[in-house]
């Protein structure tokens, strides 16, 4: 019998009964071909591979991360906990040391859900990384130095928004150049607020990317990154709609570029994300990230048209990342150096305003945040959001947000702000976030 | 009519002749090794001699369960056997380490069934020359995907028979299973081709049964799902055949069971394990995907049981002295008379003859005897075997046994609960799954065994369950093997975006006709009509009474438009025991 080099706990959640509606591409087929490759390709019975079952994401490991309008039962189905839940399985079993490396092959995605949660955004609700990593700091240490490689085709907006400023987490994007792509961000210059600047990195990469350009990225830029930061763990948020087939998105990805992508990288948690061509690529990625997580041969998995659809990267493609990369590498080796001052001004707080869509449930929101520049700790937070439903509803909310190892000028600040803005009569609802304590108050005025 | 089960293990062959859910009578004789025929028919005369009533001119059915596969399996005396594979794109074949050739074809199916490359008919005809110069007498043809689409095998089957080769009979993967896993197709193909003609030569020798110069009539054998196959199926499927026996023995306690409609647990106690296995409203659960046997991994449909290593001759071991806190093993205490408490460990290794028996060990029998629950053996040698034992850890020989008869108990109830969790820890694929597991805890605790008389009462009062202890414990497996019933199941698989539906059992692909109009009602009755069909070929008189055991629908998208749907329905001969009345008449 077949034996893995790497003991790999998979955590597979189809949500074979569960669909946005019964058209979107976030729909119960979704994974079944996935499924089909998989057990047809006996990889269950392959000794190191293991199954394990999701458990059911709580209220309270999502308030840790996220804030939830009206609340989160309020926003959220089932089918979101168990995505959250099963992702947080995963990084349990790499933690406790039960497995070497999981994978959360499950849905429906996240992370293009942001910390203020009006409603779905890009198919996604919560983020389920990021419920993950809390989950890893509450409940391992809260100092445990975490690496996101994020590879889906998309910007993940939400990811980058939720650790903006949290020095805790490195957040590395590689997607297709947000001016062909929604969301339309994700460009070098976003690079993290003023407690972690440089902990954003951002590759937007030009449509037409192949197995060549991501692969060069990941060797010539990411792998010496993370060489330089030396993460404890390294999560992949393994979008698949990089592949050539993809109808979402105009990347020339294959099943073979991702399964070398996940040997080079040797993630310790692989999180599906994106990815909709359900037929043409998922099963084959979906394989080739497996028996390259358990270190067995890959080389055979290959999709059926590959040889008439795949033309290599042209060289302008090539010479733009080659390019990318350059710029990215000096901007990581010289982030230490630059005045932030001269990036956020030198105020006491840096403030920022911003307009965000959400494309699956038609909410437009605006959002004012105003976060501390403080010498002891990464900063309290205040965002103001007013969000307007297609259907004419509107809210307003405020969240306060305190973060991990936060300073006692910074807590008494944000305690302070969160009485005054209780007292707020626009505000529909008031939150004060408190991570570190586990707290998490609401106030309806 | 009456049925005659008879079960030939190991050690001993066990009969029982049962009509109208009665036990007429029972018998057991040691069975004689690889004479398979000789033990059947001693156990049969024997069976008859105990019964003798002249009045059994009835036409009798044989139930027969054999360690005729398992044993030719376990000790690799299978023909030579190679597979000829379809990988196609995937794992690499290379690294499978499966435990027998395989030759490597090109041809390959996509999941959905759509071919994707052709076979190469030279290529086929080369591997066959080379298997059988490498020495192969047997073959089995498997391709990726082939529960969806048998095309390529059947093609290739063609190819080999029209040359005329050596090789008689060709097992093809898509007819043992349609099921997933490439891996077990092949091992299960595997398996199957290479004890084909073993169990050609039993059957000849079963047809030509004869006792007490009367043949018998339809003669079934028992598989390891706890149904049973008509003889003659068993040269297409020999490998059904394997583990039958430990199948029998839970299918005995399905039928002599006081809660048919309940959720049970089963714990047969033997000498050296105890076999858990769990029934959810009366029927056993099964192995997530089939059978194991000799480091193989099969699509064969078994029965789940969990065997631990804890026995009425089990050894057993001091662990921890509790005061003292420091772990310590028996043999090291020389130390006599010390006042500790101590801590037990039983198994899960045998630990030899019991001193009730004459022995030199104290095993959990010897506890049993000694305190009286049991009425076996010497009581006055196990009594002075466990007080010698005692002595050293200054208690009492009682104290000792009790200690011993309250760590078994314990052990059982820790493995019964470990194996619910595992039950309960299966993945699902749906939010409702999840959110509404179904209830599979027990109701009710059935024991089968030796000891189980001493050890299922305080189990179950322990779990909070009622309980039976089964009187005919010595037969059951003789008795589950006459009461068993036919099993046959076939899976369709329909594609209407293709129009295409598939039966791999029974060899068919056709075409959809209306494919607009195919709905979950088709489907459904279209899998019922070929598991009928299915039966009767396989000559089941029960072919008529079917049931559905799995579906699945998907509506298909492509581009925001439904372009179909696909089906997978499950379908089968409804399965079952026939009920015997467990008290004597
Ligand atoms: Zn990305
Ligand atoms: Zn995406
Ligand atoms: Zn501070």
């Amino acid at each position: 019998m077949q034996t893995s080099k790497h003991k790999v706990g998979l955590i597979f959640f189809p949500a074979f009964d569960w669909a946005i509606t019964p058209d979107h591409p976030e729909r119960e087929e979704r994974l079944l071909y996935t499924r089909d490759q998989i057990m047809e390709e006996g990889l269950l019975d392959v000794a190191g591979i293991e199954e394990y079952r999701p458990e059911i994401a709580e209220d309270s490991h999502i308030n840790r991360i996220h804030v939830c309008v009206p609340d989160a039962s309020g926003v959220i189905t089932e089918s979101h906990r168990i995505a959250a839940g099963g992702t947080m399985v995963a990084a349990d079993l790499v933690l406790t040391g039960k497995v070497d490396r999981a994978f959360a092959l499950l849905r429906p995605p996240g992370h293009h859900a942001m910390r203020i949660v009006h409603g779905s955004r890009g198919f996604c609700l919560v983020n389920n990384e990021a419920i993950m990593v809390e989950h890893i700091r509450h409940t391992y240490g809260p100092d445990i130095r975490i690496a996101i490689v994020d590879t889906d085709a998309h910007h993940a907006d939400g990811t980058q928004d939720i650790f903006y400023n949290d020095p805790g987490v490195l957040h590395i994007s590689l997607h297709q150049d947000g001016r062909t792509l929604y969301p339309g961000t994700g460009f070098v210059e976003e690079r993290g607020g003023p407690a972690s600047y440089g902990m954003t990195v951002n590759v937007p990469l030009p449509p037409g990317t192949g197995d060549d350009g991501i692969l060069y990225v990941l060797e010539n830029l990411v792998l010496p990154i993370l060489e330089d930061y030396e993460p404890d763990i390294v999560i992949n948020a393994a979008g698949q709609d990089n592949h050539y087939t993809d109808p979402l998105t105009n990347m020339n990805f294959t099943a073979g570029g991702y399964a070398r992508l996940t040997e080079l990288l040797a993630p310790d948690i692989v999180v599906l994300e994106g990815g909709y061509s359900i037929e043409g690529a998922l099963p084959y990625i979906n394989a080739g990230i497996l028996l390259a997580l358990a270190g067995l041969d890959y080389s055979a998995v290959k999709e059926p048209d590959r040889s008439a659809r795949v033309t290599p990267q042209s060289d302008r493609v090539t010479q733009n990342i080659r390019g990318l990369v350059d710029t990215l590498r000096k901007m990581w080796n010289t982030r230490k150096n630059i005045d932030p001052d001269r990036v956020f001004g030198p105020g006491p707080v840096y403030e920022r305003e911003r307009r965000i869509y959400y494309d699956t449930d038609g909410i437009s929101e605006q959002q004012f945040e105003r976060i501390a520049r403080c010498e002891s700790c990464s900063g309290w937070r205040l965002v103001v959001s007013g969000a307007v439903h297609d259907i004419g509803k509107v809210s307003r909310i405020a969240a306060i947000i305190i973060p991990w190892h936060a300073c006692r000028t910074c807590r008494s600040a944000a305690e302070a702000e969160f009485e005054n803005a209780c007292k707020e009569p626009q505000l529909d609802h008031v939150y004060l976030q408190d991570t570190e304590r586990d707290r998490f108050l609401t106030t309806s005025t | 009519m009456v049925i005659v089960g008879i079960d030939v293990g190991g050690t001993n062959t066990d009969a029982a002749l049962i009509s109208e859910g009665r036990i007429l009578a029972t018998a057991k004789v040691p069975t004689c090794h690889d004479q398979l025929l000789e033990s059947t028919t001693l156990a049969f005369e024997k069976l008859l001699n105990a019964y003798d009533r002249p009045d059994l001119s009835d036409p009798i059915e044989l139930h027969l369960s054999t360690t005729l596969s398992t044993n030719a399996i376990i000790e690799g005396q299978g023909d030579p056997t190679a597979v000829l594979a379809a990988p196609g794109p995937g794992m690499n074949v290379a690294e499978l380490n499966p435990g027998f050739p395989i030759y490597v074809l090109s041809g390959s199916m996509d999941h959905r069934g759509r071919e994707v490359a052709p076979i190469n008919q030279e290529e086929v005809l080369d591997a066959v020359s080379q298997a059988e110069a490498g020495g192969a007498t047997a073959l089995a043809v498997v391709g990726k995907f082939s529960h969806r689409n048998p095309g390529h095998e059947l093609e290739i089957e063609k190819l080999i028979l029209k040359r005329a080769s050596k090789t008689g009979r060709i097992t093809l993967g898509h007819r043992l299973s349609g099921r997933p896993n490439f891996p077990r197709r092949m091992a299960t193909s595997y398996l199957n081709a290479s004890i084909a003609r073993h169990q050609a030569v039993f059957v000849d020798m079963i047809r030509k049964f004869m006792v007490r110069d009367r043949s018998v009539g339809r003669v079934f054998l028992l598989k390891a799902d706890g149904g049973t196959m008509q003889l003659e199926d068993s040269l297409i499927r020999p490998v059904e055949t394997i583990l039958s026996g430990p199948a029998a023995s839970i299918m005995g306690a399905e039928a002599l069971s006081a809660y048919p409609d309940s959720n049970t647990v089963i714990l047969d106690i033997g000498g050296t394990t105890t076999d858990i296995s769990v029934q959810i409203k009366g029927d056993t659960v099964f192995q997530r995907q089939g059978a194991e046997i000799a480091g193989y991994k099969t699509l064969v449909p078994a029965l789940f049981s969990r065997s631990i290593g804890l026995g009425g001759d089990s050894e057993i071991k001091v662990v921890r002295r509790l005061e003292s806190n420091k772990e310590t093993d028996a043999s090291l205490s020389g130390n006599n008379t010390l006042d500790l408490d101590i801590e037990l460990e039983i198994g899960p290794r045998r630990a030899g003859t019991p001193a009730a028996f004459g022995g030199d060990c104290i095993t959990p029998t010897d506890a049993a005897v000694a305190l009286g629950l049991a009425k076996v053996g010497s009581a006055s040698q196990a009594t002075r075997a466990l007080a010698d034992f005692a002595e050293i850890y200054g208690i009492g020989a009682k104290e000792l046994a009790t200690k011993i008869i309250d760590t078994f108990i314990k052990q059982l109830v820790v493995a019964i609960e470990e194996t619910y969790e595992y039950l309960e820890s299966r993945p699902v694929y749906t939010v409702s799954e999840i959110l509404t597991p179904p209830d599979i805890r027990p109701q009710a605790l059935i024991g089968l065994g030796a000891p189980a008389g001493v050890f299922i009462p305080p189990i179950a009062e322990s779990l909070g369950l009622k309980y039976q202890v089964l009187p005919c414990y010595e037969s059951a497996n003789a008795i589950g093997a006459a009461a068993s019933r036919p099993t046959a199941q076939i899976t369709l698989h329909a594609d209407t975006a293709l129009g295409v539906m598939t039966v791999p059992e029974a060899d068919y692909v056709g075409k959809i006709e209306r494919p607009v109009l195919f709905g979950i009602n088709q489907a459904r009755r279209e899998a019922m009509a070929w598991a009928t069909k299915f039966g009767k070929k396989l000559g089941l008189d029960e072919a008529d009474n079917i049931q559905i055991v799995e579906e699945e629908s998907f509506n298909m998208v492509r581009g925001f438009h439904t372009v179909g749907r696909t089906f997978m329905i499950r379908a089968q001969v409804r399965p079952g025991v026939r009920r015997i009345c467990s008290s004597p008449d």
